[in-house]
């Protein structure tokens, strides 16, 4: 049953990667990195059992605490970005 | 099931790669290297490498993917176009690619128990440890005792990483400057925000107690100082991100930082000097405690210790000088 699992998992993380692959927009490659974090944090847990190691888990359990952190960091990246650019702008048509 | 594992990973991986080096549009090729990151720490991981898995986990799910951001903020959104036709450039990788191919023909089957590095020490290893040292996880054993001049080493190296980073990245400012953000806009940070931040903030105490059960668990199970000193950054970096960068460096200041990166490096040599002047050799724990199994557990803890606050206070270093430096132009 672990192996199922595991295949309809490998399966998942190719779609994901061929989101990622493709684009086209910025938003599809964030989620499909968001994604894929997840379905590594399944992966890890399923090939744990399977492969006789549940004391692995511990890895799985700090991917699920750590792996938002990126997409979270996305978020900043556009929001500074955005700021910055509107600050530009206003820059641009006082001294204009 | 082992090798099913490792091959579609290991050709995902190598697809994922190709992305990234004919993307430029560098936005992607973060986005990828994460993908990569994540792909990396399965295949350690279905080889058995906890441990290793343990710190990409750690390093790659979050800091890197953070840094990189932090570089793409100083720089354009898209790779400028190439001088010219890669002809020699990839003439010199296909021959070097095809050396190292022909090599690996020589190369011991995977898992092959006849291999010279099953042969070698590492029997020795495991036949001692439990006599020794006393602990389960021969690879703490390994790294923390009877290879720690190695593991000083890396630690050193991260160390050296670390100035070399700050160094760069003060430009023309002093050195002392480099955390100094000029007045950075007061909407940094997702505080404004309701969901990322109260999800967020519930999170980083559980980060916390994660990286500290890794870093004194490392005796039984996978981890030690190096994968809980990536945990514990990345939880102050997650509140770095929700709160803005200015608030986590209140909360752990400058010079706090600067002394966790000196200090970790330092109380590992520290561990090693006593250890001489109570008799023993440089490193050697034994003589730290009257019972010479303690003893390497002490010393063990002692340098797990250091190499934590080291790595710690380095990670967050370079995030800090990342985001001053891009606030600051």
């Amino acid at each position: 049953m672990f192996a199922t699992v595991s295949i309809a998992i490998l399966v998942t993380m190719t779609l994901a990667i061929i989101r990622a692959l493709r684009g086209p927009s910025l938003y599809d490659r964030v989620l499909a990195v968001n994604m894929f974090g997840t379905k590594t944090v399944l992966l890890v847990s399923v090939a744990a059992y399977l492969l006789g190691r549940p004391d692995f888990l511990d890895l799985a359990l700090a991917y699920a605490l750590i792996n938002f952190i990126g997409v979270l960091a996305v978020l900043e990246f556009f929001q500074t970005r955005a700021l910055r650019r509107r600050l530009d702008a206003e820059d641009g048509s006082e001294s204009s | 099931m082992t090798i099913l594992f490792a091959v579609f990973l290991l050709s995902m991986l190598v697809i994922t790669a190709v992305a990234i080096v004919r993307s430029s549009d560098l936005f992607a090729a973060v986005m990828l290297l994460g993908i990569f990151s994540l792909l990396m720490a399965a295949n350690f991981f279905v080889l058995d490498a906890a441990d290793v898995a343990l710190t990409e986990a750690a390093v790659g799910a979050g800091i890197s993917t953070v840094l990189f951001l932090g570089a793409l903020a100083l720089t354009a959104a898209r790779e400028r176009s190439r001088l010219g036709p890669p002809g020699l450039a990839l003439v010199v990788s296909l021959v070097m690619a095809a050396t190292v191919v022909y090599a690996t023909f020589d190369k011991p089957a995977l898992g092959d128990p006849n291999a010279p590095v099953h042969q070698h020490v590492a029997p020795w290893y495991l036949e001692q440890t439990p006599e020794l040292i006393g602990i389960p996880n021969v690879v703490t054993a390994v790294l923390g005792s009877f290879r720690a001049y190695d593991t000083l080493g890396e630690v050193f190296v991260v160390f050296a990483a670390a100035i070399g980073v700050l160094f760069i990245l003060s430009g023309d400012r002093p050195v002392s400057q480099v955390f100094r953000p000029k007045d950075a806009p007061s909407t940094r940070g997702l505080k404004h925000h309701l969901i990322p931040r109260i999800v967020g903030k519930l999170l980083i105490p559980f980060i916390f107690l994660f990286a500290l059960y890794v870093q004194f668990h490392g005796e039984y199970g996978p981890g030690g100082g190096f994968q809980a000193g990536a945990l514990m950054a990345a939880g102050v970096i997650l509140y770095a991100l929700l709160v803005g960068e200015g608030r986590a460096l209140e909360a752990l200041p400058e010079p706090l930082l600067k002394g966790m990166v000196a200090g970790g490096a330092l109380l590992y040599l520290l561990v090693g000097v006593v250890c001489m002047l109570l008799g023993g050799n440089f490193l050697d724990y034994s003589v730290l405690a009257a019972d010479a199994v303690f003893g390497q557990q002490l010393g063990i803890i002692l340098i797990e210790a250091g190499v934590g606050i080291a790595v710690t206070g380095v990670l967050l270093c370079i995030f800090h000088a990342f985001a001053a430096r891009d606030s600051g132009i």
